[in-house]
Parts: C-alpha cells; structure tokens; sequence
C-alpha cells in the first residue's frame, strides 16, 4: 500500500512518464509484423482522409511535371512538323515534274471491335462500322502501331475484317532499310514468315518491315511488323525471315479502317492542324 | 468530453498537415514538427501529467504513419511533452522569448530520441545529421509554435486558471 501511495499520490505524474517510456519501448521491441498489423489497422482508419489528400498533391505534381515534358515536346515536334512541311512541299513539287501522282493523308475511320471469329485458323473480327459509315469490301485496316489486315464483308452497320493472322492472308512488304521485297505469310500467333527472301539479300533482325504498295491491294508504307529472326537453310535458295507483327491481333479493342486518301494540297488537313494548335494555343492561355 | 473530441479532431488535422504540407514548407529541407507545435501549445500551460499522456498520445498517433517504428515518436513525445508542461508555467510564463527557447529545447531533444531510437547511424554521423537538420527545424518549429500560442491567447473564451495552469 506504501508503494501504490508513494507510485500514485506523491510521484504521480513521475509514474505516468515512466509507464509512458516503458509502454513506448516495450512497442519498439516488438516484432515487426505484430507493430506493422497493429499500425495497420488504427492508421487505415484514422489516415484515410490524409493519404487521399496526399495523392492528390503528388499527382498534381506528377501532372505539372508530364505537363513541362509534353511543352517541351510540343516545342520539338512544332519545328519537326514545320521541316516536314518543306520536305513535302518539295517532294509534291519534284513528284509533279516527273508526272507521279501525288501523296495523299489516309482517312482514318475509327471502329470498335465487337466481335471475334470462333475458328481458331481463320481470324477475323467484327467491328461497328459498316456501309452507313462508307466502308466498302477491300479497305485496309489498321491499329495504333501498324497493318491489321482488311475489309472482307459489309453490312449497314457492321463490318468484317479478315486478320493478317489467317492463312488466306498474304501481304507483299518491303524492308524498310533494305528495300527488299517478300511475301508476308502467317505461321502462328502474332508470328509471321517473309517468303521469296534471296540467301544473298540484305535483310537483318530489327529490320521494320512495310507494305509495298505491289499489286495496289494495301496502301505503301504502313508498318506491318518486325524481323526478328533470319536464317540460311543449307538446302533451300531462299532465306528463313521470322517476323512478328507490329500490333498484337490477339488483343484487339479499337481499329481504324482507311476509307480513303485526302489531297496534301487540298487545304483540309491543314485547317484541321491549325485547329489543333489553335485548341491547344488556347489551353495553354487558360491555364 | 467535448474538448476531448476537439482535441482529437486538431491533432488529426495537424498530422494531416504534416504528411502533406511540412515538407513544402521547409526551408533548406527542414520542416517543422507541427505534432510538436500542437504538443507544445496544447500543454505547455497544463500539468505534467497532462503533458505526458498528450505527448504519447500525439506520439502514438504519428507513430501509425511508420509502423516499423512504433513507439519512437511516443517514447520521445511524452518526455518532451513532460518537460514542456513542467518548465511552462514555472519559470516566466508569459515570456515569449522564454517559450520559444522552452519549444527549441523541446524540439531538440525530440530529434535527439528520434535519431538515437530511429536510424542506425554512427555517433559521428548522427552529430552530422543533428546538426544540420535539426537545429533549423527546431528554429522553424519554436517559432511557429511562439506564433500558435500567440493566436490561441487572443482568442476569446478561452478559460485560465489562476496561476497559468487550466
């Protein structure tokens, strides 16, 4: 009783700090995992608010800082595009002196994919758009990165595209280093064969290969895939090109048909591109 | 039991500001303890005993940011919380330049614990460190809590017990 009356009466407060000490480094000794679940379980509660309110402040920063990079590519793709501009202006120019027909802007028509062949050697898929939208048989098909294959069917609002993946498909393409012709021929997957590739043509793994343009059934220099692969049969006079396509057939969610060319010259595209800048001239001053 | 509820609500708001703000406020990468602006302002006209159960509380309480080091911010909030309230009211308390020099002492032995507890660094190091950060933040921290304590007396209606302590 001395003691409790000495702990608790005359040296209270004394005693709470020392509990106080005792119980913070009976905490500091114990394990990790018990002093992580403990803290685990009150902070959830008590810090909710906090940790949103910090992710909003870091992903502001993040924001200010992809926001410099994009200004700072903005600025470097201005004075390509301006480059680029002279570089076709002249080419239109010499293409005319010799009698060529002009360069064209491709129309991209943007679809949804909606559906997927069942057979597993005939791929093809559905997409949203069909006659209503101008789609006509025999239109190429592209993704983001590069050729997916083309138009086979249409119907008013659907259509059906006929992948690279298929058997019945064959692309002629060209290296775009090179400049050596093949024939593109599916194997399996996303994995293609280059086909009347000479042993003495110069052709390397890493080489992009493009369409042609041959026999006009798809428009020259959409990108269609990657060689990663060539060897020499000792028996055969042609070389083994493996190539793997440029976008993955198996995952596709969004296509764009080519409904068409527009004129360089024609005004529209470069309305549409001064709009563009006008839009985002206009962002930057609100912001 | 309602100023309890109050309290509780403050020292959320305060840890709040400490995750997201302190480190944008800090000059020469020194930011202030607010935990321990609020820990001063809170008890430094209080009884020990107050001090000590609202520093390991507050403690405790940043301690759930870091769980690997549960306890180092209690152990080191209650002493200092200890020592605040029993030098506040004794010795010049309506001094500011008193309290404040109170707060940096407090603030100082505070990074003191945290180091000694809370990094594995050798003595010539942790003296590196201490002397570096710590001094700057505590000058920060001393000054924001003489300007806390300053705001806090002019507001009305706050009770005031004979002798400096309530």
């Amino acid at each position: 009783m001395q003691i409790f009356s000495f702990l608790f009466e005359r040296h209270l407060e004394k005693t709470v700090l020392a509990a106080a000490v005792g119980l913070s480094v009976v905490m500091l000794t114990r394990g990790e995992d018990s002093k992580v679940a403990a803290a685990r379980a009150v902070s959830s509660f008590l810090f909710y608010p906090s940790e949103r309110a910090g992710r909003y402040f870091d992903s502001l920063e993040r924001l200010q800082e992809e926001n410099r990079a994009l200004r700072r590519l903005v600025v470097s793709l201005s004075h390509e595009k301006e480059l680029l501009h002279q570089f076709r202006d002249e080419r239109n120019r010499l293409r005319e002196l010799l009698g060529f027909r002009r360069d064209e802007f491709y129309e991209f028509l943007p679809c949804e994919v909606i559906g997927r062949s069942a057979s597993r050697y005939h791929n093809s898929i559905t997409v949203d758009r069909g006659v209503d939208a101008g789609v006509r048989p025999g239109m190429p098909v592209v993704g983001y990165r590069g050729l997916v294959g083309r138009v086979t069917q249409v119907f008013p609002a659907s259509s059906r595209v006929l992948l690279l993946s298929n058997k019945a498909s064959s692309v002629s393409c060209l290296d775009k280093r090179s400049r050596v012709v093949g024939m593109l021929t599916w194997e399996r997957d996303n994995l293609f064969r280059l086909e009347y590739v000479g042993r003495e043509e110069d052709i390397q793994s890493g080489d992009t290969l493009v369409t042609s343009g041959l026999g006009r059934a798809f428009p020259k220099g959409l990108a269609v895939g990657i060689v990663y692969k060539v060897t020499d049969e000792k028996t055969e006079l042609s070389r083994r090109v493996g190539v793997v396509s440029m976008t993955d057939l198996n995952r596709l969610e969004e296509v764009f048909i080519i409904t068409g060319g527009r004129d360089w010259e024609s005004g529209e595209v470069w309305l549409e591109l001064q709009k563009i800048d006008a839009a985002a001239r206009g962002g930057e001053e609100g912001g | 039991m309602k100023s309890v509820a109050r309290i509780l609500l403050a020292a959320l708001i305060v840890l709040m500001l400490q995750m997201t703000l302190a480190h944008r406020i800090a000059p020469a990468g020194s930011a202030p303890d607010l935990v321990l602006v609020m820990l001063a302002v809170l008890v430094i006209d209080r009884r020990p005993l107050a001090g000590v159960v609202a520093g390991f509380l507050l403690g405790l309480l940043q301690d759930l940011g870091n769980a690997s080091l549960l306890g180092m911010n209690a152990l080191a909030k209650s002493i200092v919380g200890y020592g605040i309230a029993r030098c506040g009211g004794e010795y010049l308390p309506d001094s500011k330049m008193f309290r404040g020099l109170l707060v940096l002492a407090a603030a100082l032995v505070n990074d003191i614990i945290v180091i000694a507890v809370g990094t594995s660094l050798g003595p010539a190091q942790a003296i590196v460190v201490f002397l570096r950060d710590s001094i700057l933040a505590g000058v920060y921290t001393s000054a924001l809590a003489v300007l806390v304590m300053q705001i806090v007396k002019i507001i009305p209606g706050r009770a005031v017990r004979a002798g400096g302590r309530y």
